[in-house]
């Protein structure tokens, strides 16, 4: 009796405190952090009045103080890619995911030079390939890989090189630094590739299935209401002008549910890759 | 086009401030444009520098979203073509380009990728690009270079506007520079210049102004220079005009000063209807009293005679000497002939009045010619020859005569004119023609020679005497002219009866002193040569006359004459000076004894006693002499008792023309001149 009424208690003062505690909103280093609080800080201002809760958002400097800060469930909610989703799932759970570009999908690309006469994954052999990201990369890097080894290479066949992101992997090759970028199917026609580069010289060699967008996620031991109450709030952002004006500042064009079984093909790319290493 | 000085200083100013404040300018503008150039590139290296520092982590993380961000950052930049960054192998990764304003920025245009190169390269050598190129290294190693072009047009038009600017500043002060110089010139130079250029005017006017001068510099010397030199010019000039209308002996008016003075008495006169009288006064023997008391004595003779003429006449009157022993009065306002006749008689009186020149008592005489205006002549010429004429005429008169120009001295001197011009024409028209008064061997009466006469046929007038017309031909120049017809005639005639066969003997021919001034010697030389006549053969008879002239050059002449051994002979002596000097310094072969003294002979006891002494005299300076004038056997007889050596004369022949004494040697002289020739030939 005595240790029930204390779980009682814990659980009272828990939830009290829980009320007055302050959510924090987790962003991977996909853009530098001034850009990622420039842009994120609107949505948690946005969520902060939706859930009647003030929400911080939390800039990492790299991708190994994100991974550390996530492994420390250092945050409340979270945007980060399907991989890092796929690695964090014991501990968060997904709720929802981003359309870019009007899509929810996004799927791997291998592109390569249209005057490389390269027209087949295996010609890749000896090649050098440049990856956009790190070896975390979803899209970058882990559907590409995953293309290359299901067309029967191994890491040992091409030279393995790592761009910051998918776009630089793109103009990389457009320079003949690689003979191939990881990338995906949306990343040629950002504005800023086709300032840098003309696109028209690049083709895709191949492109993988298509893959959920950036997943969102919350900590498991967040409460069920409150985990509603976040994704409701971000499915609910492309129904208001106020709301589409966060997602536009937040370069996303809505936000759709989620829920974990979308992410298997992802998760079946991962271990696919993984095991490669 | 003539610049002024003014011009011409104003011009060297603003050329030379032009000049060099463009030099100037130019150095300051090549300054600042490599200054400018300096700057642009020092920041072109500066973005070079930072882009090459930054770009390798970017490089090696192949992050060429931010190399491209440092691209587009480095060519934002105003004055930036171009940023490219390249790997080590020269790939072109990333590239930005201002793709517009500029013609060199066109140039280059928006390639990327591998055509950036390309157009890098089409762009080189524009003189408006500056071409950089930064390594970029990693841990030593090149990885890559970062070019940078740069375009000097932005500079190039800032230096642009700055030259105008500057261009615009310098004009100004080169305005203000030529304008303040060139009032300071104007000032202390110009100013200066314009009051001796002023004051030279003047002094070529005949004025003289005294310069003020206001300065001690150079303009300040020039000035009293001016003013030494125009006093200096105004002395001389009086000098020169007193030398040039003042006789320098006498200091009375020369004869430019009579003409001047008698010129503007003929305007007064003309306009008054006045009358006034010119007085032509030469003096009566004054050689005599040159020779006899020496030039000192003449000079100081004239001078007196000169001052009492000027005190002889009214204050308005003038008295002028034109030269040697002539002088002239102009006597204006006068009323009627018998004031000039009184004022002629007080100048006669004047200079009659005995004088003590060099310790001696002289008492000179004149002859006067008056003309009068408007009576005689309208004209200061006509009014100077009336006077002489008539002064000529009372000469002939009485010493110390006065007479006026008259109707008949004026018919003569027409006459005498008119004589002239025929006489001009004479020789073409063959009115001349040459006769020969023989000459013989007074003893033997043989023949000797003649002397050539010289005779005028005129058509109208007949035969014209010699003693009409040579004074006329000697007095126009024409003698010259006539008398070397005669030469050349008488040596062509000599030649011809010599060619003949003939001899034709000596041949005399009279020398005028007109002649004698012309190298005669030459011309004799000449005939000779060219008509083949023996020098001894012509013989030259001199008057007196031309002794009076200049010794030496007579002198001279007489030598060249003898030194081509023809004969020389002295005419009609007794009738002039008859100065035995003359016989002594002048050498001659012959004298011939005047007519005049042949003629009392032997009856008139004085000419026997002249011509005894004429004969006396030449015999003692070995001379042979001629008597003229012979017409009379007792007359023959006398001169032979005298041992005189040829004669001629009517008593022998008249003078006879070219055929007339052809024949005369023909028939009344053939033994001698067969002997003669005989005696050549046997030579």
């Amino acid at each position: 009796m005595r240790s029930t009424l204390f779980v009682m208690l814990l659980a009272l003062v828990s939830s009290v405190h829980a009320a007055d505690q302050t959510l924090t909103l987790g962003v991977f280093p996909r853009f530098s952090a001034s850009e990622t609080t420039k842009r994120y800080s609107p949505l948690a201002e946005h969520l902060s009045k939706r859930l009647g809760r003030p929400i911080n958002v939390s800039t990492s400097r790299d991708f190994q103080s994100f991974w550390r800060n996530l492994g420390e469930n250092g945050y409340d909610i979270v945007q980060y890619n399907q991989y890092h989703y796929i690695r964090s799932a014991k501990s968060y759970q997904v709720i929802a995911h981003n359309k870019e570009f009007g899509k929810s999908t996004i799927a791997g690309v291998l592109y390569v030079r249209k005057d490389s006469g390269i027209t087949d994954l295996k010609q890749l052999k000896g090649a050098r390939v440049l990856f956009g990201g790190g070896e975390d990369a979803m899209i970058g890097y882990i559907a590409p890989m995953y293309m290359l080894l299901q067309a029967g290479l191994t890491k040992r066949d091409f030279q393995s090189h790592f761009a910051v992101t998918p776009m630089n992997s793109v103009i990389g090759v457009y320079h003949r630094q690689a003979e191939a970028a990881g990338s995906g199917d949306a990343v040629i026609d950002q504005p800023a590739i086709r300032n840098a580069i003309n696109p028209d010289e690049l083709v895709p060699l191949a492109v993988s299935e298509q893959l959920l967008h950036l997943p969102w996620a919350v900590r498991r031991t967040m409460p069920a209401g409150l985990r509603d109450a976040v994704q409701a709030a971000l499915v609910d952002l492309e129904n208001s002008e106020s709301g589409r004006e966060v997602l536009k500042a937040a370069l996303l064009s809505g936000i759709g549910k989620a829920q974990d079984r979308d992410y298997d093909p992802a998760r079946k790319m991962v271990r696919a890759v993984l095991a490669a290493h | 086009m003539r610049l002024s000085l003014g011009s011409k200083f104003a011009l060297t100013v603003l050329v030379i401030l032009a000049v060099t404040m463009a030099a100037n300018m130019l150095y300051f503008f090549r300054a600042s444009a490599q200054l400018q150039e300096q700057q642009l590139v020092e920041r072109g290296s500066a973005l070079g520098r930072l882009v090459a520092l930054v770009s390798p982590e970017a490089m090696l993380g192949f992050d060429y979203l931010l190399l491209n961000d440092y691209t587009r950052e480095v060519a934002l930049r105003p004055d930036v073509v171009y940023a490219v960054i390249v790997t080590a192998e020269g790939a072109p990764i990333s590239s930005s380009v201002a793709g517009s304003g500029s013609p060199l920025k066109e140039r280059v245009g928006t390639a990327r990728g591998e055509g950036i190169l390309k157009a890098l390269e089409s762009v080189r050598d524009d003189p408006d690009l500056i071409g950089l190129e930064f390594p970029i290294t990693h841990n030593g190693s090149l990885i890559g270079r970062f070019l940078v072009g740069l375009s000097r047009e932005s500079v190039r038009g800032e230096l642009r506007a700055q030259l105008l600017i500057q261009a615009l500043i310098v004009t100004a002060i080169v305005a203000f520079l030529g304008a303040a110089i060139y009032a300071v010139f104007r000032v202390n130079v110009l100013s200066p210049v314009r009051r001796l250029i002023a004051a030279s005017r003047e002094v070529a006017r005949g004025e003289y102004p005294v310069v003020e001068v206001k300065s001690s510099d150079e303009f300040g010397l020039l000035a009293r220079a001016f003013n030494a030199m125009a006093a200096e010019v105004k002395e001389e000039q009086a000098k020169l005009h007193r030398q040039a209308n003042y006789d320098a002996l006498t200091g009375l008016p020369n004869r430019m000063m009579a003409f001047d003075r008698i010129t503007q008495e003929i305007r007064r006169a003309g306009r008054t209807g006045g009358r006034f009288a010119v007085y032509f006064i030469d003096l009566d023997n004054f050689k005599s009293i040159n020779d006899s008391l020496g030039h000192a004595a003449g000079d100081e003779l004239l001078v007196a005679l000169g001052k009492r003429l000027q005190e002889a006449l009214r204050g308005s009157d003038t008295v002028a000497r034109l030269g040697g022993d002539e002088f002239l009065v102009l006597a204006p306002d006068i009323t009627d002939e018998l004031q000039v006749k009184g004022i002629a008689e007080r100048l006669l009186a004047a200079i009659s009045e005995p004088l003590q020149i060099a310790g001696r008592r002289v008492v000179a005489q004149c002859s006067i010619g008056i003309a009068l205006f408007p009576d005689s002549a309208d004209t200061v010429e006509a009014l100077m020859v009336n006077a002489d004429e008539a002064m000529y005429q009372a000469k002939t008169q009485s010493h110390g005569s006065a007479i006026f120009f008259t109707e008949e001295m004026s018919a003569r001197m027409r006459e005498r004119m008119r004589l002239e011009e025929d006489l001009e024409q004479a020789i073409p028209r063959g009115q001349l023609e040459l006769h020969f008064q023989p000459m013989v061997h007074a003893g033997s009466e043989a023949h000797h020679g003649a002397e050539v006469l010289l005779r005028w046929r005129h058509p109208e007038r007949g035969y014209v005497a010699p003693a009409l017309f040579v004074p006329v031909a000697e007095a126009s120049g024409d003698i010259v002219r006539i008398g070397d017809w005669v030469l050349e005639e008488a040596c062509r005639a000599w030649a011809g009866w010599r060619a003949q066969g003939i001899d034709p003997g000596v041949i005399a021919v009279n020398v005028s002193r007109v002649q004698f001034r012309k190298r005669l010697s030459t011309r004799v030389a000449e005939l000779l040569a060219a008509h083949g006549v023996p020098p001894e053969r012509l013989e030259l008879e001199i008057t007196e006359s031309v002794l009076l002239d200049d010794h030496p050059e007579v002198a001279d002449e007489l030598a060249r004459l003898r030194a081509l051994k023809v004969r020389l002979s002295l005419d009609d002596f007794g009738t002039g000076y008859s100065s035995l000097s003359y016989l002594k310094r002048f050498r001659f072969d012959v004298l011939k004894i005047d007519r005049s003294f042949i003629a009392g002979l032997p009856e008139s006891a004085d000419d026997v006693s002249v011509v005894n002494a004429i004969f006396a005299m030449a015999h003692g300076l070995d001379l042979r002499v001629v008597a003229e004038g012979v017409e009379r056997r007792s007359q023959l007889e006398f001169i032979r008792s005298r041992r005189c050596e040829f004669a001629q004369g009517w008593l022998f022949s008249k003078a006879l023309d070219a055929a007339a004494y052809e024949a005369y040697l023909l028939g009344t002289n053939a033994g001698v001149r067969s002997a003669r020739l005989a005696k050549e030939a046997s030579a």
